[in-house]
């Protein structure tokens, strides 16, 4: 029942690390557009 | 109050979801459509490949496994967790290698010629569309159940929800709101599991583990051994490099990311499967033992969390229906443009991406309509595994490793693995006591070999190879 835990615990933090991905990914663009308009 | 906080759910899903395709950006060219610009991390890559494939038959489906047959289709399932690993190993990084490719059908067509690439195409567009239509259909079951609306109504709001995003933003919409779901299942079941685990398992892990051991004693004892054999072949092939899957491969940053991607999707699959065989496994000591397969995963939800469970296991349905939508729904229509249309016609860039969205919006239609005519959501997956693999498997696979693949082996295998998995999946079903996919992938294997030995040393090059000797004489 360990394992499961584990799996269960690991299945969480990938969740989590996908999610700050796509946080960067879906920031990114803006950031870039208002850099941009400075320029 | 159970109702009225399911709906509330839904909503603020679908609000929180048309948010992120709206931060996703609209695809203003075709190769931002069809490979977001070859420009994804590694993260969103394998949280989408990991989104596409846990649909409602590795969700629910597994929960309702695990009640029954305990661990013994996490044993079967391992073979899927194999597949990845393997395509992240031997396929993935040559896909990826590939120049000015936007699908497999393409891949075919570098390596064989047009009408390998047509014929691949149109499997690929036809298997999208089947793919889809049993998604819309799971879709629709969950909606009516919430709302009440007819099964009808519930599928044309999924599907048309799905398809606008899909739309408009291509792959990149796609693989960032399949992040975006991929997120909300892989923290909301593994605390189900959690809280069925500490908080409700009575006996604690000796009743896990007897529990464990008499479900799988008894799977065991229930299923015969070439019935194993067909689902380890399903699970292995079936789903290989469906199109959804190789669009993820094309698309990524790098060979080096394509190929992690999938191994890492690969350990997450056999991770993923344990969990759900778990909660099957913890709900025997909490559920009626003669609980119907597909609803132990909402009784269980019911019984542990009553009143805010319902809304959670909507929102992770909704989740995992949507997510494997999107993917299938972009990745028939960029098929559509670049393996049917575009060998016959020139496009400029602008008609290209045009003719995308018009495909996912006809393909998106096509499966509505077909999602009430689909058996039930394990049958409809099967007979598109049963068709794919043979199809397209063998030419994709040995095009991709071998030197100088014929095109007449290829048009060979893909015609005869077809028609022979038609054969025995809607004409004869009966004929034979194992699963159609066997046979039809033995048959597309000889019908290789044979295209391969009649076409001879060099009449049979493709156009790539026979441009490369007479360069290579012209030196």
């Amino acid at each position: 029942m360990i394992a499961v835990i584990a799996g269960a615990l690991s299945i969480i933090v990938s969740g989590v690390w996908v999610a700050i991905a796509l946080v960067r990914a879906i920031s990114v663009p803006r950031v870039r557009s208002i850099q941009n308009k400075d320029v | 109050m159970d109702k009225v906080l399911s709906v509330v759910a839904v909503v603020a899903y679908t609000a929180m979801l048309a948010f992120v395709a709206v931060r996703a950006r609209v695809a203003r060219e075709f190769v931002e459509f069809s490979l977001a610009r070859r420009a994804l991390p590694l993260a969103l890559i394998f949280g989408s490949i990991a989104a596409a494939y846990v649909g409602p038959g590795f969700s629910i489906g597994f929960v309702g496994r695990g009640f029954q047959s305990g661990f013994l289709f996490w044993g079967i399932g391992l073979a899927y967790a194999v597949q990845n690993i393997l395509v992240g190993l031997l396929v993935a990084p040559r896909l990826r290698s590939l120049k000015d490719c936007h699908t497999l059908g393409d891949a075919i067509g570098q390596k064989y010629d047009r009408k390998c690439q047509i014929l691949a195409g149109i499997i690929s567009v036809g298997l999208c569309t089947g793919f889809s239509a049993v998604m819309a259909n799971a879709g629709g079951v969950v909606l009516s159940d919430i709302f009440g609306f007819p099964n009808w109504a519930s599928v044309v709001i999924v599907v048309a929800v799905t398809a606008s995003y899909t739309t408009f933003g291509g792959l990149r919409a796609s693989v960032i709101t399949d992040a975006f779901q991929f997120t909300v299942f892989s923290i909301l079941m593994p605390i189900v599991l959690l809280l069925a685990i500490l908080f409700h398992l009575n006996g604690g892990a000796a009743t896990f583990a007897r529990e464990a051991s008499a479900a799988t004693a008894a799977g065991l004892n229930s299923t015969s051994t070439i019935e194993i054999v067909g689902l380890v072949a399903a699970f292995l092939l079936g789903e290989t490099l469906i199109p959804p899957y190789a669009n993820r491969a094309l698309a990524s940053k790098t060979v080096r990311v394509s190929q992690n991607s999938f191994i890492l999707a690969g350990i997450f699959s056999a991770v993923w499967f344990m969990v759900m065989i778990s909660l099957g496994v913890v709900a025997r000591s909490i559920i009626p033992s003669g609980t119907d397969e597909d609803h132990v995963l909402l009784n269980l939800v019911d019984s542990i969390i009553p009143v805010e469970g319902h809304a959670l296991l909507l929102v992770v349905l909704m989740s995992v229906i949507m997510s494997s939508l999107n993917s299938l729904l972009n990745a028939g229509a960029i098929a559509f443009a670049e393996d049917v249309v575009k060998p016959y016609v020139k496009l400029t860039d602008r008609t290209a991406l045009n003719i995308g969205r018009c495909a996912t919006i006809a393909i998106a239609a096509v499966a509505a309509a077909g999602a009430t005519a689909v058996p039930s959501i394990i049958k409809g997956l099967l007979i598109c595994y049963a068709i794919w693999a043979p199809a397209i498997l063998p030419a994709a696979i040995i095009g991709l490793w071998a030197k100088h693949p014929r095109p007449l082996a290829g048009i060979l295998s893909i015609c005869v693995g077809t028609l022979v998995a038609v054969t025995f999946q809607f004409i004869l079903p009966s004929a034979i006591k194992v699963p159609a996919i066997i046979p039809a992938l033995g048959s597309s294997i000889l019908a290789y070999i044979l295209g391969h030995w009649l076409a001879g040393e060099s009449g049979g090059a493709s156009p790539t190879l026979r441009l490369n000797m007479e360069c290579e004489g012209w030196k």
